[in-house]
């Protein structure tokens, strides 16, 4: 199923939504080829490379932010949005961007000489990448004048022509305009009419009629917080809708159907499997994640807090700076028409500009460095801009003495200590698992599979810029007879119904399982036989508060971020819960670990002597996870 | 041609203020030239109803298949819309049953007398209108199938006449969920845009296309290109015709239209919305309802609708990839879903939610089997080729 996703200028920020929903709860969705147009391809790019939504944001915030500035808001002449486009870009793209996205990332684009729609896929470089994503963000007076090139030919957005390109019949279409589209806002209305603007169903409502003025005039934080919130919960409505809410077992499961082509309806929605059900009704309560949550607050609050933001949000500002426009217009348009009949950066690399590009190539970097203005040429330079940068640089002070005086600033959220965790696990054939340093002496039994998982998390720095090492190492012995366990491991499973368990043996005879993650108490007690129960109470131990500690420090920063991680680190976890359940039966050595939850707490307490808490369990299902990494 | 007379000579005087480029024989041309492509045989006339609202109003109809003892379907167009834009479905529906398209009377080419501004007497000159057709016609019940406006007078239809009614197919209706009342606090939308609503909300719906004039077929080729699209399948290279159609139907005099406008309440809401007035429908009348998924119609009102009536027959269908053109955007599936629900009307006398799960599951019928059974729970079809297509690997 492919992807199709508008171009709508500053909207773009509903697609991040989207995105972020789709990332999250149906990701098996991108793997196919995604189109867009405008923002819509920029949107379509970052989640075909698999970007980090969270710095995504940030940079449409940023965008925002600086169209907001000025007067003339983006029509002032020295707001170049290509520019800021192409420097969050190069940023971003990894190096090997257009090989990732050759062939997946359909961009429309519209040709300048005959306004006839083309779609792009195949990109040789990186650089042939942002050309066509810029050529297709060109909007022609209010971007520059010169459209760019894209192999030889000038492009402008594909909003004139194609502005949500289908490429087949099965493709779900993103527009964040109300209409006949798969994902998008559905506002209260009943109204009967609407127009088909490039291939864009779009009502006309009230909310339409706002929604299209806003394409080139971002409006303020809050609401552009609310259309990413709209993007997330119309993405969810529709897969919510269509079924394609699934657990990791079950997209996996049908991924080996595919292989066999022997059940056809690998699709179909699954009322049994009661993870499934159980990742819809949390998805039905979702909200956007904490990472572009914390982004918009972040904005809002900068924009609405602090002295200089309010002495500029200030009636008698505006009207000075209105009164002042006409005195600066000059200087601004002379400025401007300067760095825009040049081009972009990227165009100035083609033969045609060389030269005047050379000449003007030094002060136009200057620009992009203007924090520190020091050097009384760029000031000269920076003349029509001079207002902001006393503002950047105004900011920039107070956010030095912000820093030296952390009482001040409350943005930020004190994380908690270190994290560390360190797990081996040694199972499958045997019953024998090992956890270092609390068994140091039972790693001389038989063992098949042995797997280390170190995870180092150090969040003592604001979230933004933490620091995390892990990882993972897997060891896999050569394997002897495990006939009894693997009849074990299925025993333990099929009783359980529960918690959701994905095992199969591969080509080498090798059991693989994968135990849903789960971690509310009662379900872990429903699995249990009553005495496991028993002993399960009799070893309380835990006094630590999951729910609070979960609400205190969510961990959607790490799980977003560090998908693989986490995923061995599930698995583990799950593969340890098999095997000391089937040690349980086996009544092998003094101390009975009854249940998955009584050999976390040894774990923890044994592992992480230095530590008072490990890395806690994840309450939230696989979402987030890849759902093949283990096959 | 005598028939055009009829039309054309309570027009004149808005023939000398319009500049646009319309006439009664450009819109025959144009629907000519749609329905040439049909495979079946059809036979068009008018009907004259009699004093109904005018002095003399008659009904342009289109028949195909006459011949067939089965029970006929009636098909009532949506606003601004005609007999032919049914094109897609004709051959389908007419391959089974006597199949009957009608220009509601103000719309297409039937004449265009002048309704009342109050809304329920509006509905009820347009319900006593397709009354009167039918009795003339001698129909003595029929499937009745309504789009968009169509729907929401099927219902209203079906409400006064329960006895002429064997199904009542609505496909994406108009009209049908209640304002809410906190909708204009709930929007936060500017000034601007509320003063330019305000301008607007006493002109008739379609006022653009006449102002428009000479310019109104472009103003349709550009606006709604979709609309036109749809009907490439059946059209090919003639494709262009729809929008000729289009503007013709609703650039003459717009008497249908504001009766339409005299139905609504603020911004495209039923005064009188019929979700409200269910219950005067008799529950021996079995509902099909079909929605488009990627429609403005809030489908929501199906599951309303299937509450209200629980111990009648309602079946609630989303099309997927379908918009509010459900019927020309996914044609077969479209049809397909009509002839189950004619069929069904056909074997049983009177449907209801126990019987016709008893007949169903002896058939084997996998939709309407699970959509019985589910009680409440909407089922969401999907094109065969759409499942078949979709990638499974993770």
């Amino acid at each position: 199923m492919n992807l199709s996703f508008a171009g709508c200028g500053f909207l773009g920020i509903y697609h991040v939504g989207v995105a972020v929903c789709f990332k999250k709860y149906a990701p098996h969705l991108l793997l196919d080829k995604i189109s867009g147009a405008s923002a819509g391809a920029i949107a379509a790019c970052a989640l075909l490379l698999d970007l980090p939504l969270g710095e995504i944001t940030s940079n449409v915030l940023r965008l925002a932010r600086e169209a907001r500035q000025r007067t003339l808001g983006p029509f002032s002449p020295s707001f170049n949005v290509q520019d800021i486009l192409l420097e969050g870009l190069t940023k971003f793209l990894p190096d090997d961007a257009h090989l990732i996205v050759s062939g997946k990332l359909h961009i429309s684009l519209t040709r300048v000489y005959d306004g006839k729609n083309v779609i792009v896929s195949q990109y040789n470089s990186k650089d042939d990448l942002l050309q066509a994503l810029l050529a297709s963000s060109f909007i022609p007076l209010f971007s520059g004048l010169l459209p760019p090139r894209f192999h030889g030919i000038r492009y402008m957005d594909g909003g004139f022509s194609d502005n949500l390109p289908t490429l087949d019949e099965n493709t779900i279409t993103v527009s964040p305009f109300c209409g006949e589209s798969d994902i998008c806002p559905r506002d209260v209305s009943s109204q009967l009419f609407h127009i088909n603007f490039a291939n864009t169903s779009i009502e006309l409502s009230k909310q339409n009629i706002y929604r299209f003025a806003r394409i080139l005039f971002p409006p303020n934080p809050e609401i552009l917080s609310n259309m990413c919130k709209q993007g997330f919960d119309d993405a969810l409505r529709f897969l919510h809708r269509n079924n394609l809410i699934n657990c990791t077992r079950c997209l996996a499961v049908q991924s080996t159907f595919v292989v066999s082509e022997t059940i056809d309806e690998g699709m179909e929605y699954d009322p049994e499997c009661s993870e499934c059900k159980m990742h819809r009704q949390e998805a039905l309560v979702a909200n956007l994640p904490e990472t572009v949550m914390t982004i918009f607050q972040d904005a809002i609050d900068s924009a609405n807090k602090g002295l200089v933001n309010w002495l500029f949000k200030h009636r008698s500002v505006k009207l000075l700076s209105l009164l002042s426009l006409p005195y600066i217009l000059p200087a601004d348009v002379v400025y401007a028409t300067f760095t825009n009949l040049v081009g972009n950066k990227v165009e100035t690399r083609t033969l045609e500009y060389r030269v005047i590009g050379n000449i003007l190539r030094t002060p136009q970097q200057a620009i992009v460095c203007a924090n520190h203005l020091t050097c009384p040429s760029r000031f000269v330079l920076n003349a029509p801009k001079l207002t902001k940068n006393l503002v950047k640089m105004i900011k920039y002070f107070m956010e030095q003495i912000s820093s030296i005086f952390p009482g001040v600033n409350v943005y930020y959220q004190p994380m908690p200590q270190t994290i560390n965790c360190q797990l081996a696990i040694t199972e499958y054939g045997s019953s024998i698992y090992d956890i270092e340093a609390a068994h140091p002496n039972e790693l001389c039994k038989k063992s098949k599979t042995n797997l280390n998982l170190r995870l180092h998390y150090d969040e003592r720095q604001p979230w933004k810029d933490y620091k995390r090492q892990s990882n993972c190492v897997v060891n896999i012995a050569d394997s002897t007879t495990f006939d009894d366990t693997f009849e074990n491991i299925l025993q333990v499973t099929s009783d359980q119904e529960a918690v959701m368990v994905w095992y199969y043996m591969d080509d080498n005879n090798k059991v693989q399982v994968t135990e849903i993650y789960d971690v509310t108490d009662t379900e872990r007690q429903a699995i249990l036989s009553p005495d496991e129960v028993e002993a399960n109470t009799k070893l309380q131990f835990d006094e630590w508060d999951e729910p609070t500690w979960l609400s205190d420090h969510t961990l959607a920063e790490v799980v977003t971020e560090s998908l693989y991680t986490d995923e061995d680190q599930h698995s583990l976890e799950d593969l340890s819960d098999i095997s000391l359940e089937d040690d349980f039966l086996d009544k092998e050595g003094s101390n009975i670990f009854s249940d998955p939850e009584s050999e976390w707490g040894m774990g923890r307490s044994a592992v992480v002597q230095i530590e008072q808490t490990s890395s806690p369990p994840d309450s939230r299902p696989e979402v987030d996870q890849p759902s093949t990494s283990n096959l | 041609m005598a028939e055009n007379a009829v039309v054309q000579s309570d027009s004149w005087i808005w023939g000398w203020l319009s500049w646009s480029r319309s006439s009664t024989t450009m819109l025959r041309a144009a629907e000519k030239k749609i329905l040439s492509c049909l495979k079946t045989a059809y036979r068009g006339w008018y009907v004259d109803i009699g004093p109904v609202v005018g002095n003399a109003d008659k009904i342009w109809t289109i028949s195909l298949n006459e011949e067939s003892p089965k029970t006929p379907i009636v098909l009532l167009h949506g606003l601004g819309a005609g007999v032919a834009l049914w094109c897609l479905n004709l051959d389908g529906l007419a391959a089974q049953r006597p199949v009957y398209a009608i220009d509601l009377l103000g719309f297409g080419r039937s004449s265009r007398p002048d309704f009342s501004n109050d809304a329920k007497e509006a509905e009820s000159q347009l319900v006593r209108s397709v009354e009167e057709w039918r009795r003339e016609m001698q129909l003595e019940r029929v499937v009745l199938l309504g789009h968009s406006m169509g729907g929401y007078l099927a219902a209203a239809y079906a409400m006064k006449y329960p006895e002429r009614v064997k199904h009542l197919i609505l496909a994406d209706p108009w009209g049908f969920p209640e304002k809410p009342s906190d909708y204009a606090s709930k929007s936060n939308v500017p000034l601007w845009v509320k003063a330019i609503a305000f301008v607007v909300q006493p002109l008739n719906p379609l006022w653009a296309v006449r102002v428009a004039g000479p310019f109104g077929q472009w103003l349709i080729e550009s606006t709604r290109p979709d609309i036109v699209k749809k009907f490439t399948p059946l059209l090919k290279e003639d494709v262009g015709i729809i929008a000729q159609y289009i503007h013709q139907c609703n650039a003459q005099t717009p008497s249908g239209e504001s009766a339409f406008h005299a139905m609504m309440h603020g911004f495209g809401w039923a005064k009188y919305p019929i979700v409200k007035r269910m219950d005067q429908l008799k529950d021996d009348i079995p509902i099909t309802l079909l929605y488009g998924s990627r429609s403005w119609v809030d489908n929501t009102v199906g599951d309303i609708i299937k509450q209200k009536r629980s111990n009648s027959y309602v079946n609630v269908q989303v099309i997927s990839g379908a918009g509010h053109h459900v019927y020309a955007d996914k044609s077969e599936t479209f049809n397909k879903h009509i002839l189950e629900a004619c069929e069904l009307c056909d074997e049983i006398e009177k449907p209801t939610s126990s019987n016709v799960n008893l007949k169903i599951t002896d058939d084997s019928d996998e939709y309407a089997a699970k959509d019985d059974e589910e009680g409440s729970k909407v089922d969401r079809i999907e094109p065969p080729e759409l499942t078949s297509s979709r990638p499974r690997s993770t």
